[in-house]
């Protein structure tokens, strides 16, 4: 991965491994994967099926524990967070944008923006954020629309504009173009790119398609949950 | 989080209804069965509470209607000090009303001594006469008078200046009492001799006194007193006291049943107190009756309670099961919540809230199915039955239901809590 966009890490990951254990055998992931994602870049991930990206994802993410070596995001080893740091970590430092949108199907389009913060309550500041979310998203006539009643790549906008909601440093997308048409597609990385330049925010997207991939992105390839090229 | 949990169930409404109904059923059924004992209560209370003085009977007679004693002793009752007035009673069932056979609900010759009814300070009866008539004088002594309910002048569409037919003797009506109460409106009042005649009781025969105090002494006090002058003495009858009769009254059966379930104890505590000695008669105050019966009212709160137990337990598994099956469909929505910063204790917390509701929800709507059913039964018979729903077991229902709704969601909530967000979203 290469440091042209800040000289300052965002990622570092060291010596990463991730076992699964299925019936009585164990599946190695991740085998010792070692990198670094400099701040403010669009990391590209890159690999065949079963490579270890989504893995790799959600390990940054702080959705599961690797098995050995350490993940330090903006300074901080979160493979080391107690339960709790980790669910105040994905609240307020990430945010996720999934290859099937996975919105809450009861909720409005500005309510799934919002769901992160439905627990510790939803503030006139956080609302009139998420409003302007979905405007920069060009959904502002549809707020109250259900996700039934939205498209594909509609649904991936309010994805990517409640992964914005608490102004992340990192945001962690993985196939966020796997289900929409090459132009919708193209529509939605749009939008990511956009609204990293505008916050600043480094993006991790895992992805097969490679015609994404603009210059001066980063790319990591996996293979077998082994980093085969930068 | 509220309104979340609100959406969630609305979104899943066959479902949401299903244990909503499960829960309203249970609910209304345990509304139900307590309101029969409640009823009891209610009117047992209320009934007591109307007669301040003390009954006095024959040992081990259930009802006046079953008690003999010598009418001589009266005029020694009203001599102890603390007695006010001593009103000497004869009570008979009427088996024939205007030719049509009674059973259910039974009606009672009340035969009462007019002169010493005049001296009492509280009658229930001539407390509670209507503006139709009056109550007996001494005008009526002799004479084939009576003083009925408005159930009964309804029922035979009788009334002041009517006659009605009392196992063939045709009494002229006076008066009208209503006194409200199921186990007071079955009496038909007529002077104490009358009621001799008919019945063919002996002239020195009472079936029981009612003793009015002077307020000098604690009741308690006057009852020992009582007891005491009467300890050792004999009740010579032609027929034993009949305790196993039934009178075709369901609320009288039970008063029935009761004195039986209590004639042990009662048996008993005699002979400790008074080691040989037997005791004739039985002096009952009004906080008698009332122990007596939260006694037994203890007993039948047990048994509705496992009754009760059976439909909530039923009810119970029906929430589990319901949120159960929605946890395992919303296993997806948990990844997401938690891949987006919800804690396990905010998943926990969404679960139970979506209980809860159905719980409360549940609550409400059994307390008010309860509240009908109540209604609707006491509406159509109200002869034979008094339920009582007060509002402290609807709120205790209520409350009840809640506590059932959260428990039932706890066990979903602990399983949708250790889900694996990472684990949760690959299922999608």
């Amino acid at each position: 991965m290469g440091s042209e966009h800040d000289a300052r890490a965002m990622i570092e990951i060291a010596d990463l491994t991730k076992d699964f254990a299925i019936g009585p055998s164990t599946v190695r992931a991740l085998r010792g994967v070692t990198a670094t994602v400099p701040a403010g870049c669009c990391q590209f991930v890159l690999g065949p099926s079963g490579s270890g990206k989504s893995t790799l994802l959600y390990l940054l993410g702080a959705l599961d524990r690797p098995t050995s070596g350490t993940i330090t995001v903006d300074g901080r080893m979160i493979n080391e967070l107690s339960r709790e740091e980790q669910d105040q970590f994905r609240r307020h430092d990430v945010g996720f944008v999934f290859q099937s949108f996975n919105l809450l199907g009861n909720l409005s389009a500005l309510d799934n923006i919002l769901a992160p913060f439905l627990p510790v309550g939803v503030t006139g500041e956080l609302r009139a954020r998420a409003l302007e979310l979905l405007d920069r998203v060009g959904l502002s006539g549809r707020r109250e629309h259900r996700p039934r009643e939205l498209s594909g790549g509609e649904q991936q906008r309010v994805a990517i504009a409640r992964a914005l909601l608490k102004q992340p440093k990192l945001v962690l997308a993985d196939e966020p173009t796997g289900e929409l048409d090459h132009q919708t597609g193209g529509e939605v990385m749009g939008y990511l790119r956009a609204l990293r330049q505008d916050l600043g925010t480094t993006i991790v997207v895992v992805t097969h398609d490679e015609s994404y991939i603009e210059p001066g992105d980063e790319i990591l390839r996996l293979r077998d949950g082994l980093v085969v090229a930068e | 989080m509220w309104r979340f949990a609100i959406q969630n169930l609305v979104s899943r409404p066959l479902r949401s209804l299903l244990a909503l109904a499960g829960l309203s059923v249970a609910i209304a059924g345990m509304v139900g069965l307590f309101s029969v004992a409640e009823g009891i209560d209610q009117m047992v209370n209320d009934t007591f509470s109307r007669i301040p003085g003390l009954a006095i009977m024959q040992t081990g007679a259930p009802l006046p209607l079953f008690s003999r004693m010598p009418a001589a002793w009266g005029e020694e009752i009203e001599k102890i000090e603390g007695v006010r007035v001593v009103n000497p009673e004869v009570w008979k069932r009427v088996n024939v009303v205007e030719g049509q056979r009674v059973i259910a609900p039974p009606r009672f010759l009340f035969g009462t001594s007019i002169s010493k009814r005049q001296e009492l300070k509280v009658d229930v009866y001539r407390d509670a006469m209507t503006e139709q008539g009056r109550f007996l004088e001494t005008s009526d002594r002799g004479k084939l008078h009576a003083v009925i309910s408005q159930k009964i002048s309804e029922e035979h569409d009788v009334g002041v200046g009517d006659t009605i037919d009392l196992d063939g003797d045709a009494f002229k009506i006076v008066g009208i009492y209503h006194c409200g109460q199921l186990m007071l409106d079955v009496s038909i009042i007529v002077d104490i001799d009358v009621a001799r005649r008919l019945h063919r009781f002996d002239a020195d025969t009472v079936c029981a006194y009612y003793v009015e105090p002077d307020g000098t002494v604690d009741s308690e006090i006057l009852a020992e007193r009582i007891r005491e002058t009467f300890r050792g003495r004999e009740i010579e009858t032609r027929s034993g006291v009949v305790g196993a009769i039934a009178t075709g009254h369901p609320l009288i059966d039970l008063l029935l049943a009761v004195q039986n379930w209590l004639n042990g104890g009662t048996r008993a505590a005699a002979t400790d107190s008074t080691g040989t000695e037997e005791e004739p008669i039985e002096v009952r105050t009004a906080d008698d009756w009332a122990e007596r019966f939260d006694e037994f009212s203890a007993d039948l709160n047990l048994f509705l309670g496992v009754m009760t137990g059976i439909g909530v337990v039923i009810a119970v598994l029906s929430i589990v099961n319901t949120m159960l099956m929605s946890v395992t469909e919303r296993i997806i929505e948990f990844g997401i919540l938690k891949a987006n910063g919800w804690s396990r204790r905010d998943v926990v917390m969404l679960i139970t809230c979506e209980s809860a509701l159905i719980g409360v929800a549940g609550g409400i709507c059994g307390c008010l199915l309860g509240l009908l059913g109540t209604e609707v039964v006491n509406g159509t018979w109200p002869d034979r039955i008094q339920l009582y729903a007060s509002p402290g077991l609807l709120l205790f229902s209520l409350a009840f239901s809640a506590v059932l709704g959260v428990a039932g969601g706890l066990y979903p909530a602990t399983w949708a809590m250790r889900l694996s967000p990472m684990e949760a979203i690959r299922r999608g």
